[in-house]
């Protein structure tokens, strides 16, 4: 039942030692990189004196694009991953093949824990590419060696057809798409716990209830698991749920964790609510130090019945930011303010609204149009409306809806309007 | 030269009636019009006797508009008067981006407001295949 019984099983004080070992491992390699270079890091005799090391912030990250946190030479390293966008600089993230196969490591203990074993057949129906999802999954899979299917998102009756014809036992699915695909399987008229083989899910890569989980378990008739992970310190793999599905464990042996107050930094006690930072002691191309990851949520007190002794953080309640998670891709409000205003004749004020359209997200961006330069004809406008939906896709990876509005109808750009409207319901 | 007004308007209830509303209350002569809709939005091109004060009555209404240049030539108001005006101007290679037309009270005849985009030649065309072609005095008297 454990991939790594010693790991994942040892005591507390043994886990402590393990981790002021690698993470002075850490600071030495951190110290390589242009971004920490200059904040004279240095030895620490305890845990305790990770305190004193100032946090590293996402800004921090977009500052230091493209290579201000390479901490080792650019022959050591095999890859990268990236956020979206071109507006302000994405978070940039970089691997040697050690990172690649740590994290492969920490997805397959995950997946183990959850009771998947080679034999069973893994759809994995996340992004491939910059995006983390994907990848991070497969490599898991494929380090525990069970047969994998790299079919990426989208195409539902494709997928239901791999579902069937290969027999998929497992499956990585987005909770809003898990739903949606459900919806496509009543119409085809197949019963999935009849007609499918599916036993267990993976859902995350964006915040959903438990009542959503629950309701994705009935439906399917599988056992689904909660995951964390962000791709700053590899991606998925960070925080996993145990068959007892009381919590994520968070992997201690990789990372050391803090939760903090979002607004003084001041370090809490397990139990108490706050922002979620991470210090990672495996990665060699990147290693971050107090890294805030944005995700607000708490460490679960008490020892899991599991036998694991990695402590266990709660689903995410939310962010500190205003960070979109539009159908599990991060969006930020600034990159649509900026390549709208980019576009000639659009007015200043803009909404951004978040629909729910059968269990999917839909990113709806209104702007309004210039009344400067308009010039009478109904081309200029749907030509307006094509090119602001192009450049916004280019830009965020996610198709938007746009509407071309009146001037003046729109809620005015002084003081502090309120651009961003979220009407989901499935996450409240 | 001859003006329409083009206005912009979202695709909801009311929005037409907006417009209307504000030409009657101040006695503007609505003589034609045409819609141009792409789904949630759409273009109300309206042809009225006193262009300036129009377009100043829907600007502080609120309405995004501007004025666009046309040409307002007469048709026999009979089977085949649209199309001779039109055979004309494509028969030199002029696209017409919009056009619509009103019949007009006396003579039996019909005006037809031209949108296109060379407008010299279009005006010259229509004048050699013995089309009238309106002034702005004509135009006033319409």
């Amino acid at each position: 039942m454990y991939w790594q019984k010693k790991l994942e099983t040892m005591d507390a004080e043994e886990l402590r030692a393990l981790q002021l070992k690698q993470l002075n491992l850490s600071i030495a390699r951190a110290k390589n990189a242009p971004f920490y270079r200059s904040r004279g890091l240095r030895e620490v005799k305890s845990l305790e004196e990770l305190q004193e090391i100032p946090f590293t912030t996402k800004q921090d990250l977009r500052d230091g694009f493209p290579y201000g946190f390479l901490a080792v030479g650019l022959n050591e390293v095999v890859r990268l991953h990236s956020s979206s966008g071109t507006t302000g600089n994405p978070t940039v993230v970089f691997h040697t093949a050690t990172d690649i196969d740590q994290w492969a490591n920490l997805v397959a203990r995950c997946m183990y824990m959850t009771g998947v074993r080679p034999g069973d057949v893994f759809q994995n129906t996340m992004g491939y590419g910059l995006f983390t999802g994907g990848l991070g999954f497969h490599y898991g899979a494929e380090k525990l060696g069970v047969l994998t299917i790299p079919i990426g998102p989208g195409n539902s009756k494709r997928q239901i057809w791999f579902m069937q014809k290969f027999g998929t036992t497992v499956v990585h699915i987005l909770p809003s798409y898990a739903m949606h695909l459900y919806s496509i399987v009543e119409e085809l008229g197949i019963d999935p716990k009849a007609d499918l083989k599916l036993r267990i899910a993976f859902i995350g890569s964006e915040p959903h209830s438990d009542e959503m989980r629950r309701q994705i378990e009935r439906l399917w008739g599988v056992k689904a698991y909660n995951s964390y992970g962000l791709s700053e310190v590899c991606g998925p793999g960070v925080a996993f749920e145990c068959p007892e599905q009381n919590g994520m464990h968070i992997w201690e042996d990789s990372f050391i964790v803090e939760i903090v107050d979002p607004a003084t930094g001041r370090v809490l006690p397990d139990g108490e609510e706050g922002e979620l930072v991470l210090t990672t002691l495996q990665r060699e191309a990147m290693p971050l130090l107090r890294y805030r990851t944005g995700d607000l949520t708490r460490i679960l007190p008490g020892r899991c019945p599991c036998g694991r002794t990695h402590r266990r953080i709660e689903r995410i309640k939310g962010r500190t930011d205003d960070m979109l998670i539009v159908n599990g891709v991060n969006i930020f409000p600034i990159q649509i303010e900026r390549t709208i205003m980019r576009v000639p004749g659009v007015g200043k004020n803009y909404l951004i609204e978040i629909h729910e359209e059968r269990h999917m997200d839909r990113l709806h961006v209104k702007v309004e149009v210039d009344r400067e330069v308009f010039h009478g004809t109904l081309a200029e406008l749907t030509g307006l409306k094509e090119r602001l939906t192009e450049e916004l896709k280019t830009e965020l990876t996610v198709t938007p809806v746009v509407s071309i509005c009146e001037p003046g109808s729109l809620p005015v750009s002084e003081g502090k309007a309120k651009r961003v409207v979220d009407l989901r319901t499935k996450n409240k | 030269m001859a003006y329409e007004l083009s206005v912009f308007v979202e695709n909801k209830p009311g929005k037409l009636e907006r417009i209307t509303k504000i030409l009657a209350e101040n006695g503007i002569n609505l003589r034609s019009f045409s819609v141009a809709s792409a789904g949630e939005f759409g273009v109300v091109k309206i042809f009225v006797n006193e262009v300036d004060r129009a377009e100043e009555l829907l600007r502080q209404g609120g309405f995004t508009v501007t004025r666009r240049h046309i040409l307002v030539a007469l048709v026999p108001d009979e089977p085949g008067g649209l199309h001779g005006l039109l055979a004309a101007l494509s028969q030199n290679e002029i696209n017409v981006e919009d056009c619509y037309g009103f019949p007009l009270r006396r003579g039996n005849r019909a005006a037809i407001v031209v949108d296109v985009e060379k407008f010299p030649p279009a005006e010259e065309v229509l004048r050699k295949n013995g089309f009238k072609v309106l002034n702005d005095e004509e135009l006033r008297d319409l």
